[in-house]
């Protein structure tokens, strides 16, 4: 069963990375996108029977962080963070797992796009703060929580479908 | 006077009012009399053979409906083949016009050499203006080659892997382009933003910039080869105490709708940053 969930989960992981570079990148709402790798990594850590989403968050932010221009590794310790932030979660909203997978979302977005400004800050890009809320940070936010319950909906199945529920007899 | 019988009598009468109610129609003398007998006769009719035709049709429905979808299912089937293979032919042509565009700009260029990419991505973060083609080092594409459109200059490569690379835009925030205005023969920098946005810098305050001048690549700092197309000026900022004037520029390639772009494999793009003073 654990085989299965890796599998699934690094299937997943690649099609979201598809999804997010061919048509969601291309499609922003100001500057903005939305980011279904976190939106996944945060639906995926809010299962509770699902125990490898440390392991991926660490894979799959490295890869990312390897293709992506964002200096410093900064999709790692982003991906990390919404792992975290949703692990968090889990524990204390745990039976409102949507209500539990806005919140998640909201933070780990605010949290991943406060990273990238800092990073690219530090990495010389002039960036101002204002400007970055407005044109990218807000509409991410957005787009992000429209995004959050389709997302879940559809890791919630396929985490149900990997580890159907044992009937009484 | 035996022919007059009773039974030649009634014949006779019955000839006689037979001819005379044939004479009688003949001459219309009885068409009130038809009309008055004959149309509740045709309402009746008409009544009950549409009521027929009606219990017919009902009758024999399902089989005509069996056939009809079918016949529906096959045309309906034969319309999405024939709209697959509109947008296949329409994809193809978008395609060809792409290729023959860029065909165009690489003979009015004929000093360099080109490989043409198609773009299959973007940068995962919205903050940053790179795209991906599917061109990598397997093709000789190299870190620094100058990336452009039939159109203008679109940025350069970023990263190189065997099958792909990663081009940064002119329009990303870190991107500084040197770049030449042509009316004026003024050199300026252009930097990108965080919108997407150009704007131009480093204009001497004596000079005299007009929006709609040219835009061109100068070729100063090694990195892009000169009098590339980027744009035209839009408007022109000048503040009070600021050592130069700014201005906006509109670049001639849309960022947002680039497909296919060429890439300059002859042009050696010079490093000078160990030149430049700490």
């Amino acid at each position: 069963m654990a085989l299965i969930a890796h599998l699934v989960c690094a299937l997943s992981l690649v099609v979201a990375y598809v999804l997010q570079t061919t048509i969601v990148a291309q499609t922003p709402l100001v500057n903005g996108t939305a980011d279904l790798i976190l939106l996944f990594f945060a639906a995926w850590s809010l299962q509770e029977r699902v125990y490898n989403s440390w392991l991926w968050a660490v894979i799959g932010g490295v890869l990312i962080s390897l293709f992506s221009a964002m200096p410093f590794y900064m999709p790692l310790i982003g991906y990390l963070g919404v792992v975290g932030i949703a692990k968090l979660l889990q524990r204390r909203v745990w039976q409102a797992p949507i209500l539990a997978m806005f919140i998640a979302t909201l933070l780990a977005t605010l949290l991943q796009q406060f990273l990238y400004v800092v990073a690219l800050q530090v990495a010389g890009a002039p960036i101002a703060w204002g400007q970055a809320l407005d044109a990218v940070i807000f509409p991410s936010v957005l787009l992000n929580l429209i995004f959050a319950l389709p997302m879940f909906a559809l890791v919630n199945d396929l985490v149900g479908r990997m580890y159907p529920l044992e009937v009484e007899a | 006077m035996k022919f007059l019988n009773g039974k030649n009598v009634q014949t006779i009468v019955i000839v006689a009012v037979v001819a005379g109610l044939l004479f009688l129609a003949l001459s219309g003398y009885l068409t009130p009399v038809f009309n008055l007998t004959l149309n509740p006769l045709v309402s009746f009719e008409s009544w009950l053979s549409v009521r027929y035709l009606s219990a017919r049709d009902f009758l024999t429905a399902p089989r005509d409906v069996t056939q009809l979808r079918e016949q529906n299912a096959i045309l309906e089937s034969q319309v999405t083949q024939l709209q697959t293979q509109l947008i296949q032919m329409e994809e193809r042509l978008g395609e060809a016009q792409i290729c023959f565009a860029l065909l165009d700009f690489g003979r009015t260029n004929p000093q360099y050499e080109y490989v043409t990419a198609t773009v299959i991505g973007r940068e995962i973060s919205p903050f940053l203006q790179y795209i991906i083609i599917d061109k990598g080092s397997d093709d000789g594409l190299q870190y620094g080659m100058p990336v452009v459109t039939q159109e203008g200059l679109v940025g350069r490569v970023d990263a190189v892997i065997a099958a792909a690379s990663r081009v940064k835009l002119i329009t990303d925030s870190t991107s500084v382009v040197n770049v030449l205005l042509q009316t004026a023969e003024i050199e300026a920098q252009l930097n990108g933003s965080l919108t997407g946005d150009l704007s131009l810098d480093m204009i001497p305050l004596d000079e005299t910039v007009e929006p709609g001048d040219v835009v061109l690549t100068s070729g100063l700092g090694g990195n892009y080869p000169p009098n590339i197309f980027v744009g035209q000026v839009l408007s022109v900022q000048m503040r009070d105490n600021a050592l130069f004037q700014t201005a906006s520029v509109q670049p001639i390639v849309d960022f947002n709708s680039i497909n296919a772009v060429l890439v300059i494999t002859n042009f050696e793009a010079v490093d000078i940053t160990p030149l430049i003073p700490e």
